[in-house]
């Protein structure tokens, strides 16, 4: 796990945080992608991961002093404010399942735009199918998934952006991978 | 790991190369035109706050300027031979109290300073007696008193300092 701040985050946070604009582009454009990547693939609605991103980066020019770097990363502590913020849109939509049922999906679209030979077909129609079964998963294990599959944390960083204990991180990662090869298996079943 | 798992885990890293990997650059405009704003908005409340407390500091300097302030009530004597305006509650005639005192008034006493007064030290807390002269004892004053009156005495008020040396003298009748 990486500590505290790193690269003069934490520099650039207080600056942000005071108003300095040029400071906060640095931090924003260093750590922008990671969030709305995971807001994204938590939600799987573009709309939602910009408004997440938005609040996410207000919170940080709001104040630094919301950050402790005794706790843990910066990452860690940006995905944890982004999950709050993801958790509570979902729950004010009721849009768990929206994505999955939602045959315009932006994902779909992007899929359907760029490729046209039939491996790639099938290779997207794989990657969607898997994307629509972590969308499907319970947020408790989608969030393990989302940041130690998709977006590579580490167990540590995970367990710190979750607010939970390490071990709690392993055994719904690993009951997640395994609803995940089941979901994989049947639909696969389903095809043949 | 079998078989199902190593395919799970290619599926998920394809995901996670998969789609947009950066917000759009509408969220950073929008981003900075908030800071901006938020820059605006405290500088606005930073010069507001200069100004409250400008302007708390001008009237508690106020405040303590009126109350302390006010004309010094010791009794002082001039240099000169003008009387002198002393604020002082009347003093208690010998027999009864007056009216103004039993009151709690102030009333104001030009006091006439005493030869060689001024060569005393200053007056620092001062007493007000009221004696009995006699009538001659104006023309130490440079008043003028005719012989027959000379015997008779006149009421005054004597203005004593805190050594007990009287500085001055004002005359009741």
């Amino acid at each position: 796990m990486s500590n505290g701040l790193t690269n003069g985050d934490g520099d650039l946070l207080r600056s942000s945080s005071r108003g300095d604009e040029a400071a906060f582009l640095v931090f924003y454009r260093r750590h922008q992608a990671r969030v709305y990547r995971f807001a994204l693939q938590m939600s799987g609605q573009p709309e939602i991961a910009e408004e997440v991103t938005q609040d996410v980066f207000m919170v940080v020019m709001g104040s630094s002093q919301k950050y402790d770097p005794k706790r843990g990363s910066i990452t860690a502590y940006l995905y944890g404010v982004a999950r709050n913020f993801v958790l509570r849109r979902l729950e004010q939509e009721r849009c768990y399942l929206t994505a999955l049922d939602d045959p315009e999906s932006e994902f779909a679209d992007i899929a359907a735009d760029d490729h046209d030979t039939l491996r790639d077909l099938t290779r997207n129609e794989r990657i969607e199918s898997l994307r629509k079964a972590v969308l499907a998963l319970p947020p408790a294990y989608r969030e393990v998934v989302v940041l130690c599959d998709l977006l590579e944390l580490d167990y540590a960083e995970a367990a710190t952006a979750l607010d939970c204990a390490i071990g709690t991180v392993r055994s719904r990662l690993h009951r997640a991978r395994a609803l995940l090869t089941e979901k994989m298996r049947a639909e696969e079943r389903c095809a043949v | 790991m079998n078989d199902n798992e190593l395919k799970l885990l290619e599926g998920l890293r394809c995901l996670a190369a998969d789609g947009p990997r950066e917000a759009p650059a509408s969220v950073e405009h929008r981003l900075v035109g908030e800071l901006r704003r938020r820059s605006r908005v405290r500088r606005r409340n930073r010069w507001l706050g200069l100004g409250a407390f400008g302007a708390i500091a001008a009237t508690l300097a106020v405040t303590l300027w009126i109350r302390t302030a006010p004309v010094d009530q010791k009794p002082t004597l001039a240099r000169s031979q003008a009387p002198i305006a002393v604020k002082a509650a009347e003093p208690q005639p010998p027999a009864a109290v007056a009216p103004a005192y039993e009151r709690g008034a102030e009333v104001a006493i030009n006091f006439y300073p005493l030869p060689d007064a001024d060569e005393l030290p200053p007056i620092e807390s001062a007493t007000i007696v009221r004696v009995q002269l006699p009538m001659s004892s104006l023309r130490l004053m440079g008043l003028p008193v005719t012989e027959d009156r000379a015997a008779e005495f006149i009421q005054a008020d004597m203005l004593l300092g805190q050594d007990g040396l009287a500085r001055g003298v004002h005359f009741v009748r």
